[in-house]
């Protein structure tokens, strides 16, 4: 693919020149419309870049970060305990599944993430739960249908190997049935941490009085668009540093490890 | 989707274990409205309405001219940007098909900045750039759905049948034809499949759009309704988005799957 001379350019793939050029070209873009538009509605790459640096050396700030990640790490915590729990009733007492399959996963698969943030703030006030609950509920059914997903490809052969070597049922499944879903728990808790992104600024602006989507609401209504960008370039470079640096190798040394058994 | 083959285990089962499940899974249903309703007698109607009040308000979503215009609306935009937003994510997805340079643009750059920028951040800055408008709101819908696009029709061309492809070649040269006549037809489960996805995130995600970049639709009536303090709006709202996703499934996306799988 890029093995001859033409697919190469001063020994650098052509492929990677391309994309650093391209970023190159962005960068220069955002600098050259940052002059052009008045600084409310874009903020250029130096100014957001020192507004950053008062943002990490801002304890106050960083706190907000804190609260963001907490609200995060539980609500991703919550919803695959909840999300595993049900597919996991669903499998072993078949009555159940069609009320989880057919009723609770379409209907939370449904239900809009501002709706739950809304009635979230109804019920909860501005707090951390409203926040957690709202994230969690738009997470579940992920967790759900992929855990599900995960069950139904089980290696039966595999269960019934431990069986005829006289694994016991608790043994049976903490040795071979969990073992087996690594991959595809994985694979839920990479797509929650995707989503929950998506959704935890929404419901920590809609809801909280902490977070990074509280911090956005107060630059919004200051108009400080600096803040603005920090946040959401936080945001970008956190959320592509964990996936292509931390769940990316361990899903491919899991699939690995796992999947071709 | 979660339930097509659901009822599987439950069908191969006895009669009787059919008909239990059937009772638990209705059971349920019926057992939260009963809750709901119990529970609205005790609470204040401005934390928990009672369910026929906010049927009553559902009914209104969806016969009442004004509360009509703004489900309308909503249901335009949704469709209007999950079918931009397929087209920009299918162009990024096939670009680098043909000319592989292109690659690290698309799958390196443009497709992780897009997968991570946060929805709310599309929905602010939209505001400030366009002021509030029917185009901020599709913007930003078409924003957040664009990567989900591109990353489901990106996997259906990596895992497209190459000796397929080869035989087209040796049948023409013509690009276009090999296009449409080879490549599209094997790639459409694949956009069905981003079709479904984006039509899902639009509704459950995309909507913050509505609530910020808008004076109408149904985004705009929840935000409305929660601040002038009209909860059986916010729940039928809610409820009607739910209404609306599946209608959507079994109307239009459940067919479109069967045909593309036949």
């Amino acid at each position: 693919m890029t093995g001859g001379r033409a697919a190469r350019l001063g020994g650098m793939p052509r492929e990677r020149v391309a994309a650093h050029a391209f970023t190159l070209l962005a960068l220069a873009a955002w600098a050259y419309a940052a002059t052009q538009v008045p600084p409310i509605a874009l903020a250029g790459p130096w100014t957001t870049a020192k507004a950053l640096w008062a943002f990490v050396t801002d304890a106050n700030q960083l706190a907000h970060m804190g609260y963001s990640l907490m609200h995060v790490g539980v609500a991703i915590a919550i919803s695959f305990l909840v999300g595993s729990a049900l597919a996991f009733l669903a499998h072993y007492v078949p009555v159940t599944a069609l009320m989880i399959h057919g009723r609770i996963s379409p209907f939370l698969n449904a239900f809009s993430g501002i709706g739950w943030a809304l009635l979230a703030l109804m019920w909860f006030g501005a707090t951390h739960t409203t926040v957690i609950f709202a994230i969690s509920m738009v997470l579940i059914p992920f967790a759900l249908v992929n855990m599900k997903e995960g069950l139904a490809t089980l290696d039966r052969e595999l269960i019934e190997m431990g069986r005829s070597f006289g694994r016991m049922g608790a043994k049976r499944f903490l040795r071979i049935t969990v073992p087996s879903l690594y991959p595809f728990m994985f694979a839920t808790l990479r797509i929650s941490f995707g989503v929950a992104w998506k959704v935890a600024l929404t419901a920590e602006l809609i809801g909280g009085g902490s977070g990074f989507g509280y911090l956005f609401d107060l630059a919004r209504q200051d108009y400080r668009t600096p803040i603005l960008f920090v946040v959401i370039l936080l945001i970008i470079v956190f959320v592509y540093c964990a996936d292509r640096f931390g769940f990316e190798p361990v899903q491919r040394r899991l699939q690995h490890h796992y999947a071709n058994r | 989707m979660p339930t097509a083959d659901l009822p599987k285990p439950v069908a191969a089962a006895h009669p009787r274990q059919r008909l239990l499940a059937r009772l638990l899974a209705d059971g349920l249903v019926v057992a939260v409205v009963l809750g709901w309703w119990a529970m609205a007698k005790a609470l204040p109607a401005n934390i928990l309405p009672t369910p026929a009040a906010v049927a009553e308000e559902i009914w209104l979503l969806f016969t009442d001219r004004v509360y009509l215009g703004h489900t309308a609306v909503s249901v335009l935009r949704v469709v209007l940007s999950v079918i931009l937003a397929l087209l920009i994510g299918g162009l990024l997805a096939i670009w680098p098909a043909n000319q592989r340079w292109a690659r690290g643009i698309v799958h390196e750059r443009i497709k992780p900045f897009l997968n991570s920028f946060p929805s709310i951040g599309w929905a602010i800055l939209a505001v400030i750039w366009f002021k509030v408008s029917d185009f901020t709101a599709i913007f930003v819908q078409v924003a957040i759905l664009v990567p989900f696009c591109l990353i489901n029709i990106s996997e259906g061309l990596k895992e497209l049948d190459r000796e397929a492809l080869e035989m087209g070649r040796s049948f023409t040269r013509s690009r276009v034809k090999i296009f449409v006549r080879i490549t599209l037809p094997l790639l459409l489960p694949y956009i069905v499949g981003a079709l479904r996805i984006a039509y899902g995130v639009a509704w459950k995600i995309a909507l913050v759009s509505e609530l910020f970049g808008t004076g109408t639709g149904i985004g705009y009536l929840m935000g409305e309704a929660q601040q002038s303090a009209k909860p059986a709006l916010l729940y039928a709202c809610c409820f009607a988005i739910v209404l609306i996703f599946f209608a959507g499934e079994k109307l239009v996306l459940d067919p479109l799957s069967r045909r593309v799988r036949r």
